[in-house]
C-alpha cells in the first residue's frame, strides 16, 4: 500500500533550460528519455534533438513505449 | 500523468521549447528513417555513420574551393579534420566489435558517402546553401545545424531499431555528436567575442 501511495505522489521537478541542457550533456544517451508531448506539427517545426514525440492526448495509451526506470525530461 | 504511473524521476522543462536556448532539430518523426530498416547490425550502422561523416568532410573541403577568405578556409579545414577524427572514432568502434574484420580499405569500399550527416544530399545542399556561406559565423551556424540534425537522426534510428546492440551503438555515436555540438558552441562563442 505504501508503494502505491508513493507512486501517486512521485514529485515532478521543474528545471530550466540550462539545467536541462546540463543534464542531457552529463548523461549518456539511452539513460534518460526526452519527451515531447506536443502535436506532430509542432514537433515538425522544431523539437529538441532526440525527443520522443507522444502527444499529450495519447500519453496515457503510450506508457508501455516508455521506460519508467529512466528519468524523463518532458516539455 | 507520468508521476502517477510509476515513473521514478520526472522533470518538467520550465517554459517548454520556447525557453530552450540550444539547437533545435526540424522535420517530422519519420524524416530520413527510410535510410534504415529495423534490423541493421551494429557494423552496418557504423558504416552508415562513416559514410555520412565522409560526405560532410567532402562538403567542407568542397566549400574550401569556393572561397579565398583565409579565416573561412582555416575554419573549413578545421571542420573537415573534425569529421576525419569522427571517422577514425567509428573505425575504432568497428574494430572493437569486429577485431578480425575488414581492413580500412575494404571497410571504406563498402561505405556510401552520398548522404551527409543529418540526411542531406551533399550536392543538393551545396547548391541550395552556398550563397549563405560567406562568413565564419555562418559556417559555424550551418555546421551546428547539421550536427543537431545528425544527433536527432541517430536517436530516431535508435528508437526504430529492434537490435539492442545496434541501439547501444547508435547511443554511443549520438554521445559523440553531442560532444561535437558542445565544442562547436564554444568555437562560436570564441568567434563572437
Amino acid at each position: 500500500m505504501f508503494e502505491t501511495i508513493k507512486k501517486l505522489f512521485t514529485p515532478v521537478e521543474s528545471i530550466d533550460a540550462q539545467q536541462a541542457r546540463a543534464y542531457m550533456n552529463e548523461h549518456a544517451e539511452g539513460s534518460f528519455t526526452l519527451l515531447d508531448v506536443r502535436q506532430p506539427a509542432e514537433y515538425k517545426t522544431a523539437h529538441i534533438p532526440g525527443a520522443t514525440l507522444v502527444p499529450l492526448p495519447k500519453l496515457s495509451d503510450s506508457y508501455d513505449q516508455l521506460d519508467p526506470e529512466k528519468p524523463v525530461i518532458v516539455y | 500523468m507520468l508521476a502517477g504511473q510509476g515513473f521514478k524521476e520526472v522533470y518538467n522543462l520550465s517554459g517548454g521549447i520556447m525557453a530552450w536556448d540550444g539547437g533545435v532539430a526540424k522535420g517530422p518523426v519519420e524524416l530520413n528513417l527510410e535510410m534504415v530498416r529495423e534490423d541493421e547490425t551494429p557494423e552496418a550502422i557504423i558504416k552508415l555513420a562513416y559514410g555520412m561523416e565522409q560526405s560532410l568532410a567532402s562538403f567542407y573541403r568542397s566549400m574550401e574551393t569556393r572561397t579565398k577568405d583565409s579565416e573561412l578556409l582555416k575554419l573549413l579545414e578545421l571542420l573537415a579534420s573534425i569529421e576525419d577524427r569522427h571517422k577514425q572514432y567509428l573505425l575504432e568502434l568497428y574494430k572493437s566489435i569486429e577485431p578480425s574484420g575488414s581492413s580500412r580499405e575494404v571497410f571504406e569500399a563498402d561505405v556510401s558517402a552520398k548522404i551527409m550527416e543529418g540526411g542531406f544530399d551533399g550536392d543538393t545542399f551545396i547548391k541550395k546553401n552556398e550563397k549563405f556561406l560567406h562568413s565564419v559565423l555562418e559556417m559555424i551556424d550551418l555546421s551546428m545545424m547539421l550536427e543537431t540534425q545528425a544527433l536527432d537522426l541517430y536517436l530516431r534510428f535508435a528508437r526504430k531499431t529492434d537490435n539492442n546492440e545496434t541501439k547501444t551503438m547508435l547511443f554511443r555515436i549520438a554521445d559523440e555528436e553531442k560532444a561535437h555540438l558542445s565544442s562547436l558552441g564554444r568555437l562560436r562563442e570564441e568567434k563572437t567575442l
